[in-house]
C-alpha cells in the first residue's frame, strides 16, 4: 500500500459562511488497484463543521445497499470524537469544488479506499478543535479532551461544541500527521452498526430515482431497437398518441440501443401505449447472434498459441509435460444480467440556461460526461443529484439512461422522467461476459501441483474498465490483440493473481468479441475464474486420491508475497480453510436419509485484501432431482471489520448472489435478442431455497478489504465440488440443473 | 376519463383514471405515496404489495376500475409513526441492504402474521418466496419475522 503523504491528503479550505471546511484527497483508482497520481493537492472530499454542530462529510461515495451511509460517518466520528448517527453523508456531489474527480463505487472499494484519509479528516479535524478551544481558555491543548462533539477542559469542565469551535478551528494550522488511534482503542469501528437508512426504509420514506417527483414532470417510456445494434428507420405515432396521457413520441438515439419514446402524464400511459407504436428497425449485422452457437464456438479460441500470457512463473509448459500425472478441464460461465429491483431510470430537467439531474448512479463523473454531451451544456451549469439506488452491482456505472432522459427532456424544454421496465431491464443492459477457461494442471509423483496452465477467453477480457462498454453502433472494430487490452496488469481477476504456490504458473488470456455490451457486474471478474480455479483444484485432489482440504493446504503454502502490485499473505487463506473446516463439520459424516449429499469447499482472496473459505452442503433426491443447498460455511478474515453487521450483510447477500447464478441464472441471445425477459425467465434466489448460513467474521488488525462481493466468487465451485461429493458427476457449465445432471449422471 | 373513489390509509380518495390504469400506478403517480414500489408489474416480485382488509396484494394486478369502492393500506399507513411490530423487527434485525423491496415484503409478513400469529419456517417460507430480494436479504428477514412473531404475541 502506497502510503499517502500530506500533499495528497489534507489542507484547510477556505469554508463558506465561517464554518470549518477540510479539503481531502482520497486516492483515485484506475482499473483494478493501480493509484491515479497527481502532482498537486487537489482535493475531491471535504469534512465541514458548521456553526449549529452538523457534521457534513462530502464523498463521492453511492449508497446502494453496502452501506456507505452508515460505515464512512463511522470513520470520521471515531476520530472526530462525535456521534455518527449526527454526521451526514452528503454523497450527492457535483458543482465546481468536484469538476474532474472521477471517483465511483465499485470493486468493493469504498471502506479500503477512505478507511485511512477520513480517519485521519477526523483527526485532524479534532486536533485542531481542541487547539482553538485551548487558545480561547487560554490553558494547554494537553489539559482538554475531545468528546462526543465537544471539547472539554479538564480542570474546569468548562465546554465548547464543535460548532462553537468551528470558526476558530478553521484558523489553525492543518496538523502534518494528526495522530490516528491504535485500531485496539477504537469505540466505534469493529462495533455493530445498524444502518442509517434503515427507519426511512421501512416507513417508505426512502426516495429512489424512480420516487423523484418534480413540477410539471412527465414520464417517458422507450421502446428500444429490438436487435442488438438495430437501427430505427421510421417510426408511426398516430395510434400511440391517441392513447391517453399521451404527450409526444419522439425518436431517442443517445442511449444503449435506438429507440422510440412515449411521453406521458404517468408511467402507466407511458408504458401501455408503446405497444401502439409502429417502428420499422433496420436489423443490421447482430439478427442472426446466437449465444449457444457463440459458446460453443468461443472456446476454440483456447487452443490457439497466440494468447496473452498475464503471468508466466517456472516454466509451466515444461514441467506439464514432464509431471507424473496430468488434468484437463474446461469450464464454461453464461452471460448475466444485473437485474437490481429498481429498474433503471432518471429524471431530467434541461433547460436552455442550465440542466439539472436526478439518477441513482455509482458514478457521478459518468453521469456528468453523458449530461454534458447530450445537452451541449458547459459542466458548471449541471448539477447532477445522486439518489438512493434500488440495488447497483455495477450496472448503474453506465449513465445511457441519463443520456436518454437528457435527450427527451431537451427536446421537449420539460422536466421528465424516463423509466424503464422489468422486461427493458432485462433486455438491454452491459451484461457479464460469458468465458470459458481451460486448466491444465501436472502433478509430481507424490500428488503435488507442480505446474498449472490456466488459459481464459471471454466475450471481452476489459470488463472493469467502466468505459468498456462497447457502442454497439461504433462501426470501428475493437483490435482484439491490442497490447492495452491487457495491461493492467491484474487481469483477469481470479486467474492472474491466483493465491496458490504452484512452481510453474502460466495464465493466459484471449478475447472473443461478441456483440453483446458488457459491464462489471458484482465480484467482475472473479465468478468465472475462481469457478474454474476452485473446481479444478477439487478435481485434482479427487485425481490424486486426496481429501480436497488436505489437498488444498498443500498448495496454498506459506509466508507472504507480492503478486504484481497486490500482497498476498497465505498464512490468512490456510487460516480461513482451516476454520471453515472446522466449523462446517468437513470430517463429519453426512446423514444416511436416502439423499445424496456432499460437501465442497471453495476459496478466493480479493485482492490481497480479503480472505474467504466458504464450504456448501448439498443434497439430491436418488435421482438427480431436487437439488438443495442445505448449508454454508463462510468464513471471512477482511481485516479489521469495521461494521461486522455490514460485512456480515454483504457475506449474507453475496452468497445468495452466487448462488442466483449456481442454480439458475444466465441471459441466452436468440437472433441478436436476449431471450429472457424478466424474473420469471432470469430466475433468482428465492428465500425456499435459503440455505442455512453460518457466517464467521475472524477478528484481524489487518487493513480493511472491502466486503461489498467477496463472497461472490466461491459460491459456484464450493456447490459444484459438493455435487460432486454426492454424485460423482463434474458440473463444468453453470447454472447447475438437474436436467443437466440427469444427462451427464 | 371516468373518476374513481377509493379510500387509502383511511382517507377518501378520488382519481380520474383510465379503467385499466394499475392500482400501483394510481398510488405512485396520481396519489404521490411513493412507498409502493414498481419492480416487475407483472406480479412476480412483490414490490407492490399493498393490503385490503389485512390481506397482503399486489396493486400491479389491480386495475383501478377493480379497486373502486375498497379500502387498502399502503407502507405509508401501516402504522402511523412507523411502529408497527414489523418495522421494529426490521431495524433491530438490521434486514434492510438497498431496500427497495423491503415496503412490499414488510406488507406481506405483516398480513402474514395477522392470519399466522407465530408461524412456522415452511409458513414464512410459503409467504416471502414469492418476493424478489435481489440484495439477498433472506436469513435477516426470517429472523425478523420470528421476532416481530414473538413481540405481537400477547
Amino acid at each position: 500500500m502506497t502510503p499517502v503523504t500530506r500533499r495528497e491528503f489534507l489542507s484547510s479550505s477556505a469554508a463558506v459562511g465561517g464554518g470549518f471546511l477540510l479539503a481531502m484527497r482520497i486516492p483515485e483508482r484506475e482499473a483494478g488497484e493501480r493509484l491515479l497520481r497527481t502532482a498537486l493537492f487537489e482535493p475531491n472530499a471535504y469534512l465541514s463543521i458548521a456553526s449549529d454542530d452538523t457534521v457534513t462529510i462530502f464523498v463521492v461515495r453511492h449508497e446502494m445497499g453496502q452501506g456507505v451511509r452508515t460505515l464512512l460517518p463511522m470513520m470520521v466520528a471515531e476520530e472526530l470524537e462525535a456521534d455518527p448517527t449526527r454526521i451526514r453523508l452528503e454523497q450527492a456531489v457535483t458543482g465546481p469544488r468536484f469538476a474532474g474527480i472521477r471517483l465511483h463505487t465499485s470493486g468493493s472499494g469504498s471502506s479500503r479506499g477512505t478507511y485511512e484519509v477520513l480517519r485521519k479528516a477526523g483527526a485532524a479535524a479534532k486536533e485542531m478543535l481542541v487547539t482553538a478551544a485551548a487558545e480561547r481558555w487560554g490553558v494547554a491543548a494537553a489539559t482538554c479532551r475531545a468528546e462526543s462533539g465537544a471539547v472539554i477542559h479538564h480542570g474546569s469542565g468548562r465546554r465548547l461544541t464543535y460548532g462553537q469551535l468551528a470558526e476558530a478551528a478553521a484558523a489553525q494550522p492543518v496538523p502534518e500527521e494528526p495522530r490516528l488511534k491504535d485500531p485496539a482503542d477504537f469505540r466505534l469501528l469493529g462495533t455493530p452498526m445498524r444502518r442509517v437508512d434503515g427507519p426511512d426504509i421501512v416507513t417508505g420514506r426512502a426516495r429512489y430515482g424512480i420516487d423523484v417527483r418534480i413540477p410539471g414532470m412527465c414520464v417517458a417510456s422507450i421502446e428500444r431497437a429490438p436487435v442488438l445494434g438495430a437501427r430505427l428507420v421510421r417510426f408511426d405515432a398516430a395510434r400511440a398518441l391517441q392513447q391517453p396521457g399521451v404527450l409526444h413520441v419522439l425518436a431517442v438515439t443517445s442511449g444503449i440501443q435506438h429507440g422510440v419514446a412515449v411521453v406521458a402524464e404517468h408511467t402507466w400511459a407511458a408504458m401501455r401505449a408503446r405497444r401502439e407504436l409502429a417502428i420499422e428497425w433496420d436489423l443490421g449485422r447482430e439478427q442472426t447472434f446466437d449465444s449457444d452457437r457463440f459458446m460453443a464456438d468461443f472456446p476454440r479460441r483456447l487452443d490457439e498459441d497466440d494468447l496473452y500470457v498475464v503471468r508466466h512463473e517456472g516454466d509451466a509448459l515444461a514441467a506439464l509435460a514432464s509431471a507424473a500425472a496430468r488434468h484437463a478441464a474446461t469450464y464454461v460461465f453464461p452471460f448475466q444480467a444485473h437485474a437490481p429491483l429498481e429498474t433503471m431510470n432518471c429524471t431530467a430537467d434541461v433547460r436552455a440556461d442550465g440542466a439539472e439531474f436526478w439518477v441513482p448512479t455509482q458514478t457521478q463523473h459518468r453521469c456528468m460526461e453523458q449530461a454534458v454531451k447530450v445537452t451541449g451544456l458547459p459542466e458548471e451549469k449541471i448539477r447532477i443529484h445522486a439518489t438512493l439506488m434500488g440495488g447497483g452491482f455495477g450496472r448503474r456505472l453506465f449513465a445511457d439512461y441519463l443520456a436518454e432522459a437528457a435527450e427527451i427532456s431537451r427536446a421537449m424544454a420539460q422536466p421528465v422522467q424516463v423509466v424503464w421496465t422489468r422486461e427493458d431491464e432485462t433486455r438491454y443492459g452491459y451484461f457479464q461476459p460469458c468465458t470459458a477457461e481451460r486448466l491444465e494442471g501436472g502433478l509430481d509423483a507424490d500428488g503435488r501441483l507442480v505446474a498449472l496452465v490456466h488459459r481464459g477467453s471471454a466475450s471481452d477480457l476489459t470488463v472493469y474498465a467502466i468505459h468498456g462498454g462497447r457502442d454497439i453502433y461504433d462501426d470501428t472494430p475493437p483490435d482484439p490483440k491490442a497490447p492495452d487490452h491487457y495491461s493492467s496488469g491484474l487481469s483477469p481477476w481470479g486467474a492472474f493473481d491466483n493465491p496458490y504456490d504452484i512452481p510453474h504458473l502460466r495464465v493466459a488470456v484471449a478475447d472473443v468479441p461478441s456483440p453483446v455490451p458488457h459491464g462489471p457486474w458484482r465480484a467482475v471478474e472473479y465468478p468465472s475464474t475462481v469457478f474454474a480455479r476452485e473446481s479444478f483444484l477439487d478435481e485434482l485432489a479427487h485425481l490424486s486420491g486426496q481429501d480436497p482440504l488436505a489437498f488444498r493446504l498443500g498448495v496454498i503454502g506459506e509466508g507472504r508475497r507480492m503478486i504484481g502490485p497486490i500482497p498476498l499473505d497465505r498464512a490468512r487463506l490456510a487460516m480461513v480453510h482451516r476454520v471453515a473446516a472446522e466449523r462446517s463439520g468437513w470430517d463429519q459424516p453426512l446423514p444416511e436419509d436416502g439423499r445424496r449429499r456432499g460437501r465442497g469447499l471453495a476459496a478466493n482472496v480479493y485482492h490481497g485484501g480479503s480472505y474467504i473459505a466458504l464450504v456448501a452442503e448439498v443434497s439430491l433426491a436418488e435421482d438427480l432431482s431436487d437439488l438443495r443447498v442445505e448449508r454454508m460455511t463462510c468464513v471471512v478474515d477482511c481485516g479489521i471489520a469495521l461494521n461486522p453487521l455490514g460485512v456480515t450483510g454483504q457475506a449474507e447477500s453475496g452468497i445468495v448472489w452466487g448462488l442466483s447464478y449456481t442454480l439458475h441464472g444466465k441471459i441466452d441471445f436468440k437472433s441478436g435478442q436476449a431471450v429472457q425477459r424478466g424474473y420469471r425467465h432470469f430466475r433468482v434466489l428465492a428465500m425456499d431455497e435459503m440455505p442455512a448460513l453460518d457466517i464467521h467474521v475472524v477478528p484481524s488488525r489487518e487493513r480493511p478489504g472491502g466486503f461489498g462481493e467477496h463472497a461472490v466468487p466461491m459460491v459456484a465451485p464450493a456447490v459444484t465440488s459438493a455435487v460432486f461429493a454426492a454424485t460423482g458427476i463434474r458440473v463444468r457449465r453453470l447454472p447447475v440443473t438437474s436436467t443437466a445432471l440427469r444427462a451427464s449422471g | 376519463m371516468p373518476t374513481y373513489s377509493l379510500t387509502v390509509n383511511g382517507r377518501s380518495r378520488t382519481v380520474q383514471a383510465e379503467p385499466g390504469m394499475p392500482l400501483l400506478w394510481v398510488l405512485r403517480d396520481l396519489l404521490h405515496l411513493t412507498g409502493t414500489k414498481y419492480g416487475c408489474g407483472e406480479g412476480v416480485c412483490g414490490a407492490c404489495t399493498v393490503h385490503e382488509d389485512g390481506k397482503a396484494l399486489r396493486s400491479c394486478l389491480v386495475n383501478v376500475a377493480d379497486a373502486a369502492g375498497r379500502r387498502f393500506v399502503t407502507i405509508e399507513g401501516l402504522a402511523q409513526d412507523g411502529s408497527h411490530p414489523c418495522q421494529r423487527a426490521w431495524l433491530e434485525e438490521d434486514v434492510a441492504q438497498c431496500g427497495y423491496c423491503q415496503p412490499g415484503m414488510i406488507m406481506t409478513a405483516a398480513a402474514l402474521l395477522r392470519t399466522s400469529p407465530t408461524p412456522s419456517d415452511d409458513e414464512i417460507d410459503a409467504a416471502m418466496s414469492t418476493h424478489v430480494c435481489r440484495c439477498g436479504t433472506f436469513d435477516r428477514l426470517r429472523r425478523a419475522i420470528r421476532r416481530a412473531a414473538t413481540t405481537e404475541a400477547p
